[in-house]
């Protein structure tokens, strides 16, 4: 069993197996499956910005292309976009993801090498989540890799590298923003596990307030950069405000799209206003009722965030669903797991065979798809509501006979 | 004394009425030819000239326009065209689709399916008054036309607005006015209009003789609905040397083959019209046939002159009730057809998913000698397409060296088309096929048409032949007169012209997904439920605190 979950072999053995899928052709059956990738990260998408921005037509004036002018410098410089390449930058984004969740647990640990590391990054790069959201060169896996690469930073309290790959994720993703607070307060304190003895924020409050200036100093210069890419500012509305306006209403396994497909014209402007003030509610909560353990407030808002955010992908719930193996001191406090398992497995078997019937086979309606998203969302919101659980549960310690816990 | 003035100038009207009135003259032309397979094509042309008119500067919109004395000018258009300051207007209402391969190239070349609208504009003084810009005055001039033809072009709105830089080229001349600018062109289409009699009625109101007398009277609904294609189409223009002119067309194709074996056609039985009078107010009132080459045939009544190997009657006093019937000696034989037009195109979209699919065009060139075309797509928004995913092959080669230019316009959701032109070579005796990814989009639930599972009809492709030296290629035997001068005037409008050739490709049906349109309150019950049930479990976890209880005995 130890041997077989022994780090070093595991991760080149399964990053291999991974590089050895991505090369078969099935990147082109899954690039136009909707539940892996939205407009926001379309490869097709990508590659018709990449081609638009190389044919000296502007990428932002149109509304098909939304990703960052970051991807624009990416891929017309330094990459090329010929498929095979992109299979490999893909994967290896995935492996440097899963080495990053394990530095986050030996960081947590305080030790250099543990059993778990191998089951950590196999929890990590075999998720079907995320490895069928590679798979379809999708790019929000490069989101999940920045997030983990800036908790990796943090944990380590390398702050200069943390706040770069989190500005860096904030130009992909503008919800993104939600990770701030808890990637600050990881920096002003440490990543040990504090969750079974709640305490008050340890860490130094004034070292935080230069952090948030130093981030945004980084922010300033990456939109300047993306400004200096594509040449004006259009690509603000193009990328960050589409995740705000919803311009596109292709189906996702996310809750806006039918709802605002659906929505009466003079209600859009409130709601969209309703949806995206919803997401930023939950940061003070969470951060305060978490103060003592960063780490986990910031798994908490990652499980908000591929739940509420305009344009999900599998990937975000993939990414909160891997990150649960960071912490196994809650895993005895779960109070449905099962039942969580089991609305996933529904879920994902159902998303893609009514959006099949749906909109290939013609023998169902949206509201088929509909459903299945919303068992989806229970199944998040299951998986959110255990683990925040748990995570407040373990507090307590083991029941005792003759006593019961219960919330005041 | 007064009562003899008063006869005097009776006597004096029909002298008055047969010449042109101060500086407007109107012709009338039908042209009939019998098309390869045995079907019948018509064109009627109404024009009317205003000599010495000229189109209204758009800086001069702030102030009072000169009043407006028509004759023979249609005054409903003339103001229209004056209000917004329009230089060149097209517009077109057809129905059915043009058949270049067994009918040749139309003799009006804008055979477009259902309403297409172009107009080329000079841009406004800028920031004086934002009405004056030429958007505003194109969306002005969208609902005027509109309440004039009573068809749907108040709906060619900025979502389906292009400007498409090489395709289309104005007719006339247009003025450089010293402060304004360039004009500005404004092209959109509506493949989905229905043309009908209530199309029709309008359109007639602007003749001057309405369908009373002259040759307008053979224009009957009943038959002219019921043709296999029918268009008309209303063209203003300006040339300094002519004035204005507007020429109003209606173009139809009649099957004498469906309810027999015979070609035999006659006035009677194409319009169940003769044509009774002649308009008094016409300057020229022609009926010009083309003649059989090959096959026997007879003719009744004879033409009176005989141009180009076409038949010549013109409508005078003399010559009505003029109806025209021919008669061929030969049953009609059917055979194929060898290609009547330079080229051959088919547009397909491809694909069962509604979410995406290939578009798919092949153009023949059956000729010996290579051509240049201009391709034109306009697609509405709901239609993107992925360009990089652009392949040309023939045979199955790519041939991406076909490719000379290409210009593209992006469409933005809920906003604007897109346009792309490019510039193509097609080799001879071959076809070229061009396939491009689309991406469809997903409609809010209120931008769905009443009838959402029919689908959208996307405007047709136009494909527009370049000679040699780039310039679009001129039509050939468009104007032809029996009046000597005339003829030559005309000849030398067509050289001046130069319009290009332009072939239209039949409108695509795409039926992008649709929502349930009876559930927007479940829908918003649904998720809103949903969400404040994770909302609440959340902050129910995260604001109360735990307390340990002992568990009493009972």
């Amino acid at each position: 069993m130890k041997l077989s979950l022994d780090f070093g072999v595991v991760f080149p053995v399964l990053v291999a197996g991974r590089l050895l899928v991505a090369l078969t052709n099935i990147s082109d059956a899954l690039k136009h499956d909707h539940q892996l990738s939205t407009p926001l990260t379309s490869y097709l998408n990508l590659q018709e910005g990449i081609y638009l921005f190389k044919n000296g037509i502007d990428p932002y004036s149109g509304g098909v292309f939304r990703h960052s002018p970051l991807f624009l410098a990416l891929f017309t410089t330094v990459l090329p976009t010929s498929r095979t390449v992109s299979s490999i930058v893909w994967t290896l984004s995935d492996a440097i993801g899963a080495w990053a969740l394990v530095q986050i647990w030996r960081a947590r640990q305080r030790v250099a090498q543990t059993s778990r590391d191998g089951l950590i990054a196999a929890i990590y790069l075999l998720n079907p989540y995320i490895f069928m959201s590679t798979l379809s060169l999708s790019t929000s896996p490069f989101e999940n890799t920045l997030a983990l690469v800036s908790f990796m930073f943090a944990t380590q309290g390398l702050v200069s590298p943390s706040l770069l790959a989190a500005a860096l994720l904030l130009q992909l993703s503008l919800s993104s923003i939600l990770l701030l607070a808890p990637l600050i307060m990881l920096l002003a304190s440490s990543p040990v596990s504090q969750l079974a003895s709640p305490r008050a924020f340890s860490g130094n409050g004034k070292k935080m307030a230069p952090l948030v200036a130093e981030f945004a100093a980084y922010t300033a210069v990456l939109t300047l950069a993306s400004a200096l890419v594509s040449g004006g500012w259009a690509w603000v509305p193009q990328t960050w405000g589409a995740s705000l306006t919803l311009p596109d209403l292709t189906p996702n396994c996310g809750l806006w799209w039918y709802f605002f497909t659906e929505m009466f014209d003079y209600f859009r402007p409130f709601f969209l206003m309703v949806f995206s003030i919803h997401l930023l509610i939950y940061i003070v909560p969470v951060c305060i009722k978490f103060q003592y353990d960063p780490l986990y407030a910031g798994f908490i808002l990652l499980g908000i965030l591929s739940s509420f955010k305009s344009y999900p992908t599998m990937a975000d719930q993939g990414l909160f669903l891997s990150m649960i193996a960071l912490f196994p001191e809650t895993y005895p406090y779960l109070r449905y797991p099962i039942v969580t398992t089991l609305l996933h497995l529904h879920a994902a078997l159902l998303m893609p065979l009514f959006h099949h019937l749906w909109l290939n086979q013609g023998t169902a309606n949206a509201n088929f798809f509909y459903a299945s998203t919303l068992v989806y969302a229970c199944a998040n919101g299951a998986a959110l509501t255990d683990c925040l659980w748990a995570g407040l549960r373990i507090a307590i310690g083991e029941p005792q006979e003759g006593f019961v816990v219960a919330q005041e | 004394m007064r009562k003899l003035r008063f006869l005097w100038a009776l006597c004096l009207l029909p002298a008055c009425l047969s010449h042109s009135f101060s500086g407007e003259t109107f012709t009338e032309e039908l042209f009939i030819r019998g098309l390869p397979d045995g079907k019948v094509a018509s064109r009627f042309e109404f024009s009317t000239h205003s000599h010495g008119a000229t189109p209204r500067n758009p800086q001069n919109l702030s102030v009072e326009d000169h009043s407006q004395h028509y004759t023979l000018f249609p005054l409903a258009l003339g103001q229209i065209l004056r209000e917004y300051a329009v230089t060149e207007l097209h517009l077109t209402l057809n129905a059915g689709k043009w058949n270049y391969d067994r009918w040749g190239y139309p003799d009006e070349p804008d055979v477009a399916a259902g309403a297409a609208l172009w107009a080329w504009m000079a841009e406004g003084s800028a920031g004086a008054n934002p009405r004056h810009s030429v958007d505003a005055r194109w969306r002005d001039l969208r609902n005027a036309l509109a309440g004039l033809f009573c068809a749907s072009i108040a709906s060619l709105d900025e979502q389906r607005t292009t400007s498409p830089a090489r395709a289309f080229t104005p007719f006339g001349a247009l003025p450089a006015w010293p402060q304004s600018g360039p004009h500005a062109f404004r092209h959109a289409s509506l493949p989905s209009e229905n043309v009908c009699t209530e199309n029709l009625t309008p359109f007639l109101k602007l003749l001057p003789c309405k369908s009373r007398s002259g040759l307008a009277h053979l224009l009957n609904p009943h038959r002219l609905f019921d043709a296999d294609w029918h268009g008309m189409g209303l063209h203003v223009s300006w040339r300094p040397e002519d004035g204005v002119q507007v020429r109003l067309t209606f173009q139809s194709v009649f099957d004498p083959l469906r309810s027999g074996t015979s070609r035999d056609w006659s006035f009677s039985s194409l319009f169940d019209r003769t044509v009774d009078q002649a308009c008094p107010v016409a300057a020229s009132s022609l009926v010009l046939v083309t003649l059989p080459v090959r096959e026997p045939y007879s003719i009744q009544p004879e033409p009176a002159s005989n141009a180009n190997n076409r038949g010549v009657f013109p409508i005078t006093e003399q010559t009505v009730p003029l109806d025209i019937s021919i008669h061929w000696l030969n049953p009609f034989q059917h055979a194929t057809i060898a290609a009547q037009a330079p080229l051959s195109v088919r547009r397909m979209l491809r694909g069962a998913a509604q979410s995406h699919g290939t578009l798919a065009v092949s153009i023949t060139n059956p000729g010996s000698a290579a051509v240049r075309v201009v391709y034109l797509e306009t697609l509405p928004w709901i239609v993107h397409l992925y360009l990089h995913t652009l392949e040309l092959s023939v045979d199955g080669i790519p041939r991406a060296d076909l490719l000379e230019d290409i210009s593209y316009i992006a469409p933005v959701p809920h906003e604007r088309a897109s346009t792309l032109e490019a510039i193509l070579a097609i080799p001879a005796n071959s076809t070229v096929s061009l396939r491009v990814g689309v991406g469809r989009a997903f409609l809010r639930y209120t931008e769905h048409p009443p009838d959402a599972q029919r689908g959208w009809e996307l405007p047709g492709a136009v494909v527009v032949l370049l000679d040699s030296e780039n310039k679009p290629q001129k039509p050939v035997g468009r104007w032809v007169s029996t009046n000597k001068e005339a003829a030559q005037r005309k000849q030398a409008q067509v050289l001046a012209q130069a319009q290009p050739r332009r072939i239209y490709t039949p409108a695509l049906l795409v039926d992008p997904a649709t929502p349930d349109f009876s559930m927007p309150y479940n829908v918003i019950i649904f998720t809103c439920s949903l969400v404040a049930f994770i909302f609440g479990s959340v902050f129910n976890g995260l604001t109360r605190r735990f307390v340990v209880l002992r568990a009493s005995p009972e």
